[in-house]
């Protein structure tokens, strides 16, 4: 037997670090180019509220807030709709209707995000200007943040929030739904003979068990919602403001770089500025990544997961 | 209270299926809807003649589709090695240690890394400090950026596929004195072929659909890619390969050139682009779907 150097493994081993150097590449550039705003600033680029070229201050706090607000509608929305979904899929639903459903919902992932922002721009914003928007400003227009600014146009948060919503559909519901599926069925018998109902045998014993899942399931959701850039630029309204109600326009995060770096990338400092957001949307997206991993981390050790 | 107990679930029962429904209407009302609008301009000129030979901007693009399937065949095929190397190694010679946890962890940052920060890094490292070698915008700046942003894809979906490899037929060859490499070579690769297959089909269909990435990388052309090659002094090699150094349009740039332009081009325009894009990605992704129907093990 030669038992001199495996070199196969040494080549998977090296694909594998020139795989993993993209990422590094990524950070290192990134940071990089935005270190000089970056260390002007200190701190107070997040507690910033002012973003100005000609004065040379950069704050970013209105854009990180539009961004977690925009997130949050986001997932109040999808959240219910595609557990909703799931629950349905993996526990009622008969194969004949499963597979279909699961099928359409898959494919929309598949829908290009520049072809969410033209269907939300001029098919679902007509909808929101004249019945949503006004509807809404009308029931529960009293509470302020139902209250709409901008009775004459449809775009804003809640237009970009509810094209996000169907952004991110498929990953929750698939991803609820193999947790679901997951949870062994001696468990569901044994409170099915208990005289439990199906629902709450869902309710007490599916759902619990597929905790973990549907919680990894949600945050790969957010991530996307957050990151996502083109269909936020063409619904989000572009008028940067804290953002006071549901319906007010924004300027999130991703859409200021994609609108500004194409002027601003010649001159080093708003391109290093617009590097900073950047930064920060990399390392929230880091946090997020890295609580995925302790969610498995945590409820393996306890012995919940499926 | 039994009665009470089974109304609650037919209550619960009832929501999950509209919800479900609902959701899966939304496909319908969203394609239904682009194709209607696409209809005035979906014509056979519309979609074969490149835009530089009409006489306004926006009016054909048969240049865009051309160069949507030249970036996303060449950021698949980069991709691809890469991938599947990765998944041989994570999942048949890796170790159970920190390096490894460090190796899974990276990939799964890289996968959720926002499409527009590879942009910027697609701009600033591709674009701009490699610019004599990519020539700036380009099919290649393109193709790298995007390669970066389908490899985890590829790569998750050859993990699965030499997951699903049966133990045993690995076990047999083993047994007949195979060494590790041979049998990666001649079992686990072939029988998780049809995964592989699937996994670098999906990679395509993500290439075709993003649109932040490529207009920071890519550029926008209005002319066909042409083949051929010219002499020039800002390049290394004093050459340009044209069209792998060359600006490139693709799909989802004309879409949101309509949206940004709405004034000149017209609405159904956009909408053709966004009809024929999407029925790219869906038929490529129906067809990953299908092979993996078809030849899946497991």
């Amino acid at each position: 037997m030669n038992q001199s150097i495996d070199f196969p493994k040494i080549g998977f081993l090296a694909v594998s670090m020139l795989s993993i150097l993209s990422v590094f590449l990524i950070f290192g550039f990134i940071f990089h180019t935005a270190a000089p705003v970056l260390a002007k600033e200190g701190f107070s680029f997040l507690t910033g509220t002012t973003w100005s070229y000609a004065d040379h201050e950069y704050g970013v706090f209105t854009f990180i807030v539009t961004t977690l607000v925009m997130t949050a509608i986001t997932l109040i929305i999808a959240c219910p709709l595609s557990i909703c979904t799931a629950v349905f899929l993996a526990e009622w639903a008969p194969a004949w209707m499963d597979r279909p459903i699961s099928s359409m919902i898959e494919l929309l992932v598949g829908i290009p995000s520049v072809v969410y922002g033209l269907f939300g721009f001029y098919i679902l914003e007509k909808v929101f200007r004249y019945h949503i928007d006004p509807f809404i400003d009308a029931t529960l227009g009293f509470i302020p943040i139902f209250a709409d600014p901008t009775p004459n146009s449809g775009s804003g948060i809640l237009l970009a929030s509810s094209v996000l919503t169907i952004m991110i559909l498929p990953t929750i519901t698939a991803l609820t739904r193999e947790a679901m599926v997951k949870v062994s069925l001696d468990f569901r018998e044994a409170s099915l003979s208990l005289g439990a109902t199906k629902w709450e045998t869902i309710r007490k014993i599916v759902l619990p068990i597929a905790f973990p899942g549907i919680l990894t399931a949600v945050i790969l959701g957010l991530m996307r919602a957050m990151g996502e850039t083109m269909a936020v630029v063409m619904l989000i309204g572009n008028v940067n403001s804290v953002p006071k109600s549901i319906f007010s326009d924004g300027v999130a995060m991703t859409s200021k770089i994609l609108c500004d770096i194409g002027y601003y990338v010649s001159f080093p400092e708003p391109k290093s500025a617009l590097f900073a957001i950047g930064a920060v949307l990399l390392l929230m997206e880091f946090l997020f990544v890295a609580s995925i991993r302790l969610v498995g981390h945590y409820f393996g050790r306890k012995g919940l997961k499926p | 209270m039994i009665i009470l107990r089974l109304l609650k679930e037919k209550m619960v029962l009832a929501i999950c299926a509209t919800a479900a429904l609902f959701a899966a209407l939304m496909l319908v009302v969203i394609v239904g809807n682009i194709a209607i609008q696409a209809l005035p301009s979906l014509s056979l000129y519309f979609l074969t003649t490149a835009e530089s030979d009409t006489p306004r901007i926006g009016m054909a693009i048969s240049n865009a589709i051309v160069g949507t399937f030249m970036i996303s065949v060449c950021a698949t095929i980069l991709a691809t090695p890469f991938a599947i190397g990765t998944a041989i190694y994570l999942q048949r010679y890796a170790p159970r240690n920190w390096l490894t946890q460090i190796i899974r962890f990276l990939i799964e940052v890289l996968s959720g890394t926002p499409s527009i920060v590879l942009g910027i890094f697609g701009l600033i490292f591709l674009v701009i400090f490699l610019r004599h070698y990519t020539g700036g915008f380009s099919l290649i700046a393109g193709s790298m950026a995007l390669s970066m942003l389908i490899l985890p894809v590829i790569e998750r979906a050859a993990e699965d596929a030499i997951e699903r490899v049966p133990h045993e037929w690995e076990d047999a060859s083993y047994a007949l004195g195979a060494s590790k490499w041979a049998t990666i070579r001649g079992i686990t690769i072939p029988a998780g072929l049809s995964g592989i297959v699937t996994g670098a089909i999906l990679g395509f269909g993500r290439a075709a659909e993003e649109s932040a990435v490529v207009i920071l990388t890519a550029g926008y052309s209005q002319f066909m890619p042409e083949w051929t090659v010219r002499a020039s002094d800002k390049l290394a090699f004093g050459m340009k390969i044209y069209p792998v150094q060359d600006l490139v349009g693709t799909l989802p740039y004309s879409v949101y050139h309509a949206y940004e332009n709405s004034n000149v081009i017209p609405m159904s325009n956009g909408f053709a682009a966004a009809f024929v894009l999407i029925m790219i990605v869906l038929i490529v992704n129906l067809s990953a779907k299908c092979i993996l129907w078809r030849y899946g093990n497991g």
